[in-house]
């Protein structure tokens, strides 16, 4: 699991049928130093916005986070929406990056 | 599975039911030297059944072996736990050969 920012959002017309009707969102992983350039694409079934941070599940448990029981073609799931994170550097990282202290 | 150290720790209210009561702390890698791996490398957030605190080493287990750490089976929304606060450890530092 991790946490990231969302930035953005992805839509297909042609893609696998157990992906119908799921929610894509392009997330940024949170790095401790320099901004990564590495992007994740997560489905969302929480309904996160642009801007916000959230934790991303993969594999197994992200497919039962989207799939309902069901197994469905895809590997990253946003598990939840984060109302805050402390690090022991003393920063305190909140739900968007306005809210950092 | 990998060896390291409590950074952080993280709250979500809206989140899907399998989270529910789990405490998720942001774990950094430590390299050969038992420092921080490069500051590039993004931190893992596991669920703690264990109750580690903040500073502390820590080793986290990954998939399957994370959930049913946490009580749950091969169907449960999470796949990184702490499975054990290390005591000790005789890692070489310095790093390197």
């Amino acid at each position: 699991m991790l946490v990231g920012t969302v930035v953005g959002n992805v839509w297909a017309s042609v893609k696998d049928p157990t992906l119908q009707g799921l929610r894509m969102l392009v997330v940024q992983p949170f790095t401790m130093g320099k901004e990564t350039a590495e992007t994740i694409v997560a489905v969302d079934p929480l309904g996160a916005g642009v801007g916000e941070r959230v934790l991303v599940v993969f594999g197994r448990a992200a497919r039962h986070c989207i799939g309902k029981g069901h197994d469905v073609g895809f590997q990253t799931a946003v598990s939840a929406i984060i109302d805050r994170m402390d690090l022991v550097d003393g920063r305190t990282i909140g739900p968007v990056e306005e809210e950092d202290t | 599975m990998f060896l390291g150290r409590v950074i952080g720790e993280v709250w979500a209210t809206r989140k899907v039911a399998d989270l529910e009561g789990h405490r998720l702390l942001v774990v950094e890698a430590l390299d050969a030297g038992n420092e921080p791996a490069a500051p590039m490398v993004t931190p893992v957030v596991a669920a703690d059944p264990l109750g580690a605190g903040v500073g502390e080493e820590v080793l986290v287990a990954f998939g399957k072996a994370a959930r049913v750490a946490c009580g749950g089976d091969g169907d449960y929304a999470l796949e990184a736990a702490v499975v054990g606060i290390v005591d000790a450890h005789d890692l070489r530092t310095g790093g390197g050969a």
